[in-house]
């Protein structure tokens, strides 16, 4: 047995695991890309279970990585030889006050359980994930985006308070007066300064009833133009959208016939209404100029809350969930999106989206307000995701593909959305963050200056000597 | 029979193959509307080769109007050149890289619109494979 389980266990009312114990699904994330063992698992029940997880971590020399619903892709949400958080053992909604409508939750809770949890008083969190088996520490350390962002910015802007415990060990209650670093550096923050283990959370009134228009079209720009028009509206509650292949046959690429598609362009939006008061549509879709609406769907709201569910179900009971995903997802500024577009789908072998998708949505720039969810300026922004389920017999194929994606959007500008597939370099990781790279770094060295938190993903540059000390350390004597 | 590279035979030979690959024509059908389309390739000095050789082709709309190699490495009817050493193309002929990705990490440098030549990747790829599949003799080290 591992000398340190016992002295670890002996401290916290949670769980812990060595290797002969804890699931083997912990070694690896949705991405199925990195693999890691940790030398043991936690399931904390408390904040002071995480803080004093942390505490231990650096008294023993290990680090601690946190896992949420591990949907992020690349070195995350797992532990090569150090701790690993499993923050889903902390679930708890703790209370929810419709005055002023916010909810406290436990990091760990999942946002479908949420969803459910706050149905009957048609309270929603303004901005959901399309996929909601996600929990809500996951989200915010990434940013948390969804078909509402166009509206209320990131899940990370809808926080009120956090609780976090940073890599020093202290438990802090933040928001955006109190420990303000720690608060906006925690959101989209990666889990690099500290760990939400708490969050209260802003909600708003819902309707009972959504209408979504199914709208098509066989062109980018038309539907660009009518996009921009949708969210300059303001009457849409929630807009998505895809691209979506039509395969024509083969084509040679360079010499090897491939199959090739013509893609076009699903468009949904959607209305919330109140039951017996049904939206006027033609007033809905005026001056909109798709090439077919194809279909009304009329759902509870709580349904097309969860409308991504048997889409997510059809892919496991497939296969493709067990899949590698390296799904690339970048904000695009808006002028370059054609060209952006436009010269990655004809390249786009249509069978690379079995069990995947390519996600197109419509976003403003100025909804959000979290400094270290990195986009790009200007107002109107789309966001490009390619999801691919990629076969692991086809990985080194797809690898080189999707890496000149990575680059190719962000040499057109683009900010990638930070829970999918990458792998950088420093520089790539200074110019991901821009002006916000010394923050992001000064933010990392004030409250986690012994770099204990989430390793192996950014690679920060280490701490100066005098801030690696925390309070009752000793000070080396001068020379 | 294997056609010297550098030569005007080569480039002679290239332009053919180029015109009568229908992989190009359709990937480059738009290639040099509204723009300067010529692209001169310059392999540096590197591996096998102690000078450097400089090959203008002149591209438009999916056909291949001529192909020629010149004396110096600018050429005033440039529209886009591509510079790379001569070991770094001779990857990219072989499937070792692809030529999209020598672009787009800084190994191959490229004069003029980076994004217009991204956006036509696979009109490019094509004359990548026009060129792999010449019959050709490079100089060895």
């Amino acid at each position: 047995m591992d000398r340190l389980y016992t002295l670890l266990q002996n401290r916290i009312e949670g769980v812990v695991s060595t290797p002969d114990q804890y699931h083997a699904g912990l070694l690896s994330n949705f991405g199925n890309l990195f693999h890691a063992t940790p030398r043991l698992v936690v399931s904390p029940l408390t904040a002071r279970d995480v803080a004093a997880t942390v505490t231990f971590a650096r008294e023993h020399g290990l680090t601690v990585s946190t896992r949420g619903a591990a949907h992020s892709q690349s070195r995350v949400a797992i532990s090569d030889g150090g701790i690993l958080l499993s923050m889903s053992s902390m679930r708890r909604i703790l209370s929810v006050d419709a005055s002023a409508p916010s909810v406290d939750v436990e990091a760990g809770v999942v946002w479908r359980d949420l969803v459910r949890h706050l149905a009957p008083r048609n309270l929603a969190p303004p901005v959901l994930t399309n996929n909601l088996s996600v929990t809500v520490g996951g989200t915010l350390a990434i940013a948390g985006i969804g078909v509402s962002s166009f509206k209320y910015g990131t899940q990370g802007d809808n926080v009120r308070e956090l609780e976090v415990v940073a890599g020093t060990g202290e438990r802090l209650v933040c928001d955006r007066k109190k420990h303000a670093d720690l608060f906006w550096g925690s959101l989209a923050g990666l889990g690099q300064a500290g760990i939400i283990t708490r969050a209260r959370l802003d909600l708003r009134a819902t309707k009972p009833m959504t209408r979504t228009y199914y709208l098509l079209y066989r062109d980018l720009r038309g539907f660009l133009h009518d996009a921009k028009l949708a969210m300059e509206r303001g009457r849409w509650d929630h807009l998505e959208s895809w691209a979506s292949p039509s395969p024509q046959g083969t084509k040679p690429v360079a010499g090897r016939r491939q199959v090739f598609a013509r893609w076009f362009y699903p468009f949904h939006l959607t209305v919330e209404f109140d039951p017996g008061h049904p939206p006027d549509d033609e007033e809905l879709l005026r001056g909109l100029d798709p090439f077919e609406r194809l279909y009304v769907d009329d759902l509870p709201t709580v349904d097309f809350f969860e409308r991504m569910i048997p889409v997510f179900d059809l892919w496991k009971q497939g296969g493709t969930w067990k899949h590698i995903h390296a799904w690339i997802e970048t904000v695009l500024p808006w002028e370059h999106a054609v060209d952006c577009i436009e010269s990655v789908l004809p390249d786009l072998p249509p069978s690379i989206l079995v069990g995947g998708h390519v996600l197109l949505w419509p976003a403003r720039g100025t909804t959000s307000k979290v400094p270290f969810f990195m986009r790009p300026p200007g107002e109107d922004l789309i966001g490009f995701g390619v999801l691919p389920a990629i076969p692991a017999r086809f990985w080194e194929r797809a690898r080189p593909m999707l890496e000149n994606l990575s680059r190719m959007t962000e040499l057109m500008g683009g900010k990638r959305y930070l829970s999918g597939y990458l792998d950088w370099t420093e520089d790539r990781w200074k110019n991901h963050f821009g002006d916000q790279w010394g923050p992001f770094t000064a933010l990392k060295h004030k409250y986690d200056p012994h770099s204990i938190l989430n390793p192996g993903f950014v690679p920060f540059p280490a701490a100066p000597a005098d801030v690696r000390r925390v309070p009752g350390e000793s000070v080396p004597a001068a020379d | 029979m294997p056609v010297l590279f550098g030569t005007s035979e080569w480039a002679h030979a290239l332009e053919e193959g180029i015109n009568a690959s229908s992989e190009y024509r359709n990937a480059g059908q738009s290639w040099g509307t509204g723009f300067n389309g010529n692209i001169l390739f310059a392999f540096e000095p590197g591996g096998a080769i102690a000078r450097g050789s400089y090959l203008l082709l002149r591209l438009q709309e999916g056909r291949c109007l001529g192909a020629e190699f010149v004396p110096g490495p600018t050429h005033p009817d440039q529209g886009f050149a591509l510079r790379a050493p001569f070991p770094l193309w001779l990857d990219i002929l072989n499937g070792k890289t692809l030529a999209a990705s020598a672009i787009l990490t800084g190994k191959m440098r490229v004069e003029g619109n980076t994004i217009t030549l991204l956006k036509y990747a696979g009109a490019h790829r094509s004359l990548v494979h026009c060129v792999a599949t010449l019959d050709t003799r490079f100089p060895e080290a």
